[in-house]
């Protein structure tokens, strides 16, 4: 599942690795990137080599034409510069602060200027970034990373040691910032050299990488670049591929410019980015179907054919680490009833939900690892649709003869309306009586944060690419953030394992420890993993290179227009 | 006249005082916390009783009431949650979108009507008349949404002639971009307005001046607008007012539906966050500008009309 939309995809960083920028840079081979997976469906993989050679062919009547073309011409006539890519988002950002935010619209704005020292690839996987590797010792406690060399701000100073040391510093020490429990395991962060930073863990920490590759632990300038806070939020200053003027919080568009001091040679390809910021869906869709947008964010599933068939526009399908999930309270005795849970989940055929809400574009749901994250498990048990042992289960039950419960949800998301629907439907089949309650979204949050709710529909992202996130957020009832997503399931035995595989390095460990959480979370059942869905974009023929990680992360220096 | 206006203003300021106090009620008896909203899922407790104290949204109802009346007469709007600048602002910088949607909507309204009526006045049970009674009918019949969204498909998407949704750059743009929203929002009104205006010119294309002024020599078209069209506007008049008084409040889904940044925009998001000192806010000016709107109709229909006056 994971392989769906495998993706030609060149690490930039092993491109600049190999050809040091310091003397001169040399364009990572563009037929690397050329080839996109949008070529590969469109023209299938002959077609895809024509599309590489293209430029060749047309310039090739006779051997020693052919033969004059070369490398670095071809990458100029592959790779078309200039332009203004036009997208079009839901959400627009009202602060540009990484530590402060985990609001979309803030963070996949103020990641395409600020940059982590590590980030994570389309492919799901981490890649070093501002860092190019680092040292650890035998104890797993003392992290020694090197910064990048060539690395330079948008001011033009080049990137230290000290900026790290102040960017980290700041994220995790800012008590209400809601992702500074990441840097939890952090106790201290020294420049060692101006190109060598040296972290202190208090424990070994497996998900050490993935949460330095998070947003929130981006890398200011220190001291804001003699800035106040505040002046310097407004138009962050950072390594990244653009820059920002400034910004108006209210205001529903954005453009970021292309930063000329940026350290991946010769990009980013694009002039600009303009964000328009369009949170009514059918509008968002119709602005792409007429031409004045290139690409939309949160296309809704049912837009999904109508878009396909549009022509010049295609519909891009990426993983996504997401599980939407029906979450029961534990605090009610009907739901602190194993057997209910569990003949609740065997009674919810989630292969046909996900075909009447999703359109096909989800995958029905099983562990609540979703399948894209790394560790899941495929042999997890799961409880499948059957209707049988869903009355078996309920007969065992301190409620045999079934009853009457109320399901929250967000009232705005037509996804989430027809699923209640559907689960209603199916739950009347064992005698439990459902009254759907929708509420708008901030109403939603409060009542169930207040466990002012029987069940709710809501979905988990993992922001990282290591599962300790979702793994912690979903099962750790007491550190994890969340009481187990306000379930308030309570697994000693799941909690301890969860900590385990946050101390253990060996992956194959590892493996067999989420393995074992998997398990334990599917068999107890504290709440149903109704499906993974993808994140749905719907792209211009014209752009090239644009592809989303499965965290939702969109990079854009090397995306280019035609 | 000058008693009569004063009567009228009076009233109004009540009604926006009511307003503003049926809104602030409304909003915090609702559930969903603005705290919550700004922090995210991942927020500690902590963290948000914190915010909700520096709010001031930990006090009791009838002090947080006190406390924004006392600011209301200061002439102090408070202060967005989620945007932290001041609501004023806020609305500062989306009033001229709505105002000149309104404008628009108008504009087109009653280019509409008069036409329209006057044809199907002239041409009493004939084809023509028949035709714009059934046309205002379905006019009624469709959903404001639905009509934009098929002009959007038609003019847009498929000719390209004007564009999908936004504001447009500039001031040609600009204008661009409000033909669309501004043919919805008046496909609202126009029905109605033309009925009215029909109904009225008949009754007084059978008065006695009018077979004097056609008597006189006049040509059909100034006995049309200059004689029928005049005496026949009083009930329509105060008819256009209600209904861009209605259409104010309807900004809200003609905005949604041609993402235009304006004063509905920004209501509808700050219910969904709670911002509660911009909700406030913008449905104190919203409402403000029905008051002003219905009462600018009255004086104007009593200047065309002396008797109301006297009413």
């Amino acid at each position: 599942m994971v392989g769906r939309h495998r993706v030609v995809w060149a690490d930039p960083t092993t491109a600049v690795a190999q050809a040091p920028i310091m003397k001169g840079a040399v364009l990572p081979t563009p037929g690397q990137r050329l080839v996109t997976r949008r070529d590969l469906l469109k023209y299938g993989v002959a077609g895809s080599a024509v599309v590489l050679l293209g430029p060749l062919a047309a310039s090739s009547a006779s051997a020693s034409a052919r033969a004059r073309v070369s490398a670095a011409a071809r990458s100029s006539n592959a790779v078309k510069r200039g332009g203004t890519l036009r997208f079009a988002r839901s959400i627009g950002p009202t602060t540009l602060d990484p530590a402060n935010t985990i609001i979309a619209g803030d963070i996949y704005t103020l990641d395409k200027i600020l940059e982590p020292l590590y980030v994570t690839n389309p492919a799901g996987q981490l890649v070093p970034w501002l860092a190019t590797g680092y040292e650890v010792s035998t104890d797993h406690r003392t992290f020694t990373f090197s910064l990048r060399p060539g690395v330079k701000f948008s001011n033009g100073k080049p990137l230290v040691a000290e900026d790290v040391v102040f960017s980290i510093n700041r994220t995790r020490k800012d008590a209400a910032g809601p992702l500074s429990f990441l840097d939890y395991a952090i106790t201290d962060i020294v420049a060692r050299s101006t190109d060598s930073v040296v972290f202190q863990l208090s424990q070994p920490w497996a998900p050490f990488l993935s949460d330095l590759s998070v947003f929130a632990n981006a890398v200011l300038p220190a001291d804001f670049a003699g800035q106040s806070e505040k002046d310097f939020l407004t138009a962050p200053i950072g390594t990244g591929p653009f820059t920002l003027d400034g910004f108006t919080p209210d205001a529903n568009s954005l453009t970021l410019k292309a930063n000329p001091n940026y350290w991946q040679a010769g990009k980013p390809y694009l002039d600009a980015v303009e964000f328009l910021y369009v949170d009514n869906d059918n509008q968002r869709v119709l602005q792409v179907q007429g031409g004045q947008v290139d690409i939309i964010d949160t296309v809704p599933p049912a837009n999904v054919s109508s878009l396909k068939a549009s022509s010049g526009i295609s519909v891009d399908l990426f993983p996504a680490w997401q599980v939407d999930l029906l979450v029961m309270n534990e605090r009610l005795p009907q739901f602190a009833d194993r057997h209910v849970r569990r003949a609740i989940t065997y009674a919810i055929d989630r292969p046909a939900l996900v075909h009447a809400a999703s359109f096909g574009t989800a995958k029905p749901g099983g562990s609540f690892f979703p399948p894209s994250l790394e560790y899941y498990s495929a042999s997890t048990p799961v409880l499948e649709y059957s209707l049988s042992r869903a009355k078996a289960e309920l007969a065992q039950s301190k409620f045999p003869n079934g009853f009457s419960t109320k399901l929250l949800i967000d009232g705005g998301v037509q996804k989430w309306v027809t699923f209640a629907q559907i689960i209603k439907a199916q739950l009347q089949s064992i005698n439990i009586d459902v009254d759907i309650t929708p509420l708008d979204h901030s109403a939603f949050e409060s009542t169930f944060q207040k466990y002012d709710y029987d069940m709710f529909i809501d979905y988990a992202i993992n922001d990282i690419s290591d599962p300790d996130e979702m793994a912690s957020f979903e099962v750790d009832v007491k550190n994890g953030g969340s009481e187990s997503y306000w379930s308030d399931y309570d697994s000693p035995k799941a909690i301890t394992l969860v900590h385990e595989a946050e101390a253990e390095y060996d992956s194959t460990k590892r493996a067999a420890l989420y393995a074992q959480i998997q398990a334990i979370v599917a068999e107890d059942a504290p709440f149903v993993a109704l499906d993974y869905p993808p994140y749905i974009y719907a792209v211009s023929d014209h752009v090239n290179g644009f592809e989303v990680n499965p965290g939702g992360a969109y990079r854009l220096e090397d995306v280019w227009l035609t | 006249m000058l008693r009569y206006a004063a009567r009228r203003v009076a009233a109004a300021v009540l009604v926006v005082f009511g307003v503003t106090l049926a809104t602030f009620l409304l909003m915090h008896l609702e559930p969903g916390d603005p705290a919550r909203a700004v922090l995210g899922l991942h927020a500690t407790a902590p963290a948000v009783a914190a915010l909700r104290r520096q709010w001031g949204l930990n006090s009791s109802l009838p002090v947080q009431l006190g406390h924004f009346l006392s600011q209301l007469v200061q002439g102090n709007l408070g202060k967005s949650y989620i945007y932290n600048v001041s609501a004023a602002s806020l609305i500062g910088g989306r009033i001229g979108q709505t105002a000149a949607l309104v404008a628009v909507a108008t504009v087109f309204a009653i280019i509409f009507t008069v036409p329209l009526s006057a044809l199907a006045a002239s041409r009493q049970n004939g084809v023509a008349d028949h035709v714009v009674r059934a046309l205002s009918v379905v006019g009624l019949a469709l959903p404001a949404f639905w009509f934009g969204i098929v002009l959007i498909e038609v003019f847009a998407v498929r000719l390209h002639l004007l564009p999908v949704g936004g504001e447009g750059s500039g001031f040609g743009g600009h204008l661009e971009s409000l033909v669309l929203p501004g043919l919805t929002a008046s496909f609202a009104m126009a029905p109605i307005l033309v009925r009215s205006l029909r109904v009225g010119m008949l009754e007084v294309m059978d008065a006695e001046f009018i077979a004097v002024a056609r008597a006189k020599g006049l040509g059909e078209l100034r006995v049309l607008f200059g004689h029928v069209a005049r005496n026949a506007l009083v009930p329509t008049v105060t008819l256009l007012g209600l209904n861009i008084a209605y259409l104010i409040g309807s900004t809200v889904i003609v905005e949604q539906v041609f993402n235009l940044n304006g004063l509905g925009s920004l209501l509808l998001s700050s219910i969904l966050n709670r911002d509660f000192p911009v909700v406030q806010a913008t449905t104190l000016v919203l409402g403000a500008g029905v008051v002003i709107v219905n009462l600018a109709t009255d004086l104007l229909a009593a200047r065309l009309d002396p008797r109301i006056r006297l009413r």
